[in-house]
């Protein structure tokens, strides 16, 4: 038997490391929400990667085209939700940028699935009744970010059924708290000075962030980030963070907010969000959300 | 949800952990965790030359090691401890196997983030502390999470590729 039993643990998935900490629990209890939190990401992980034969996104990638795909509601919910958020920025947020970032060397291309319309975009994306998802065109979706939100979130549930007083999951960077007292988060990158020491103090919500440079290695590390409507890579806005109530519209408004910098307040404002970017020309700077 | 933004510069006081160091579980946790009630027999030892070019070729990942540290469980199946070269540290897990060679799952034993190999120095910690919007830095603050660059696994999937190897060329005589 153990004397005693970690609050927090961590495992690799989604691509990252995730922490996922829950505290005021017993030593059962902690465990057993601790592993259930740990098996629904690693449920969402197994249906929206983009690199496992098996997930929904590769047998939507591969099949779609031709006939409708039935999925998984978590799935469903996804792409709903990110539909949404591609109307709402008129496309600036689209996960169907995959074949992009396949040519670019940041994903693997799909296997067995047929080469992408280039005219394909989120729109092509038909919600059909039944959990049922259709692609208008050939198209390769990439659920990426948006994806590890989302399962921080999923696992943030989990985890409050078992009602902690305090918890966090984090997912590499992508993270959510709750309960008592704030949660102090360092930002983190090789994308502003070494000298600059930003932190966020979060209590009941998400953060995420992303980082664009023109540095091809960081890009590896960090992701890339398309603007959907033109094509170009974002550059303007070299680091951006994203408070938001859930953990899925921190991670997809970053990309929003690093294609339009403070042109997204609008869109922030409609998720509660604010982000803080840094450029090295403006430095640091905080868009709040407005309508 | 509530959330401030602070940038801390100037510098009176110490932060006394800007990496994150968490230490997880010690190897008989992990044991405990993954195999509840067995009982483990340690069948560690040094990897010979051939094991290694064999290990490394089945692989392709380099054997940095030279040593298995494994254990065969009462109830089936090998709980192997090894680490990893992340971006700036080693990180510890554990791997267990069930008794047909198959991962039945991963736990990190101690993990640290820290970006930039400047930070764990203390004459530059020492020159931050801050204050803005009201908020402090004190010395004992804990800053248990950063948010950046997303943090790749990829090395740490490499590991268990690995020690998947290992396991085919040493344990599964």
């Amino acid at each position: 038997m153990l004397s005693s039993w970690p609050t927090e643990r961590a495992k690799p998935l989604l691509g990252t490391v995730v922490r996922v900490r829950a505290r005021g629990l017993d030593m059962a209890t902690t465990h057993q929400a601790l592993d259930a939190a740990f098996q629904e990401i690693a449920a969402i992980h197994a249906l929206m990667s983009f690199h496992e034969d098996g997930s929904d996104v590769s047998r939507l990638n591969r099949e779609a085209w031709q006939s409708p795909v039935t999925v998984d509601p978590r799935t469903y919910e996804v792409l709903v939700h990110a539909c949404a958020l591609s109307a709402m920025t008129e496309g600036t947020f689209d996960v169907s940028v995959a074949p992009q970032l396949v040519a670019r060397g940041h994903l693997p291309k799909p296997h067995g699935a047929p080469e992408p319309d280039r005219s394909a975009i989120w729109r092509d994306i038909q919600f059909l009744p039944d959990m049922q998802i259709k692609f208008a065109k050939p198209l390769w979706l990439d659920l990426g970010g948006i994806a590890k939100g989302y399962a921080v979130d999923r696992a943030m549930d989990v985890l409050k059924a078992y009602a902690p007083t305090q918890a966090c999951v984090n997912a590499g960077g992508d993270l959510r708290v709750t309960g008592d007292g704030r949660e102090r988060v360092r930002l983190g990158s090789d994308s502003f000075p070494s000298q600059d020491f930003p932190i966020v103090d979060i209590h009941e919500g998400s953060l995420a962030s992303s980082c664009g440079s023109v540095s091809g290695r960081r890009y590896e590390r960090s992701g890339l980030h398309i603007d959907a409507r033109s094509g170009n890579t974002a550059l303007p806005v070299q680091f951006v963070s994203v408070a938001a109530p859930r953990c899925m519209d921190a991670d997809a408004l970053t990309k929003v907010v690093m294609a339009r910098g403070a042109c997204a307040a609008k869109v922030l404002a409609r998720f509660g969000a604010q982000a803080v970017v840094h450029d090295a020309q403006f430095g640091w700077r905080e868009v709040k959300g407005h309508a | 949800m509530d959330a401030r933004f602070l940038l801390l510069a100037g510098a009176t006081a110490v932060i006394a952990s800007p990496a994150c160091a968490t230490v997880y579980m010690s190897v008989q946790q992990a044991q405990a965790m993954m195999f509840p009630g067995a009982k483990f027999t340690d069948v560690s030892r040094a990897l010979t030359d051939d094991e290694v070019s064999k290990i490394e070729n089945m692989s392709d990942a380099n054997v940095l090691n030279k040593r298995i540290n494994a254990w065969k469980v009462s109830t089936g199946g090998w709980f192997i401890v090894d680490e990893v070269v992340g971006k700036h540290e080693f990180i510890p897990f554990a791997l267990a196997l069930d008794s047909n060679g198959a991962v039945k799952d991963i736990e990190i034993l101690e993990y640290r983030e820290a970006y930039g190999g400047d930070i764990r120095k203390p004459e530059w910690r020492a020159q931050f502390t801050g204050k803005k919007n009201g908020a402090t830095l004190k010395d004992g603050d804990d800053i248990q999470n950063i948010s950046g660059a997303t943090l790749s696994s990829k090395h740490i999937t490499d590991g268990v590729r690995r020690l998947l190897a290992t396991y085919a060329v040493v344990l599964a005589y």
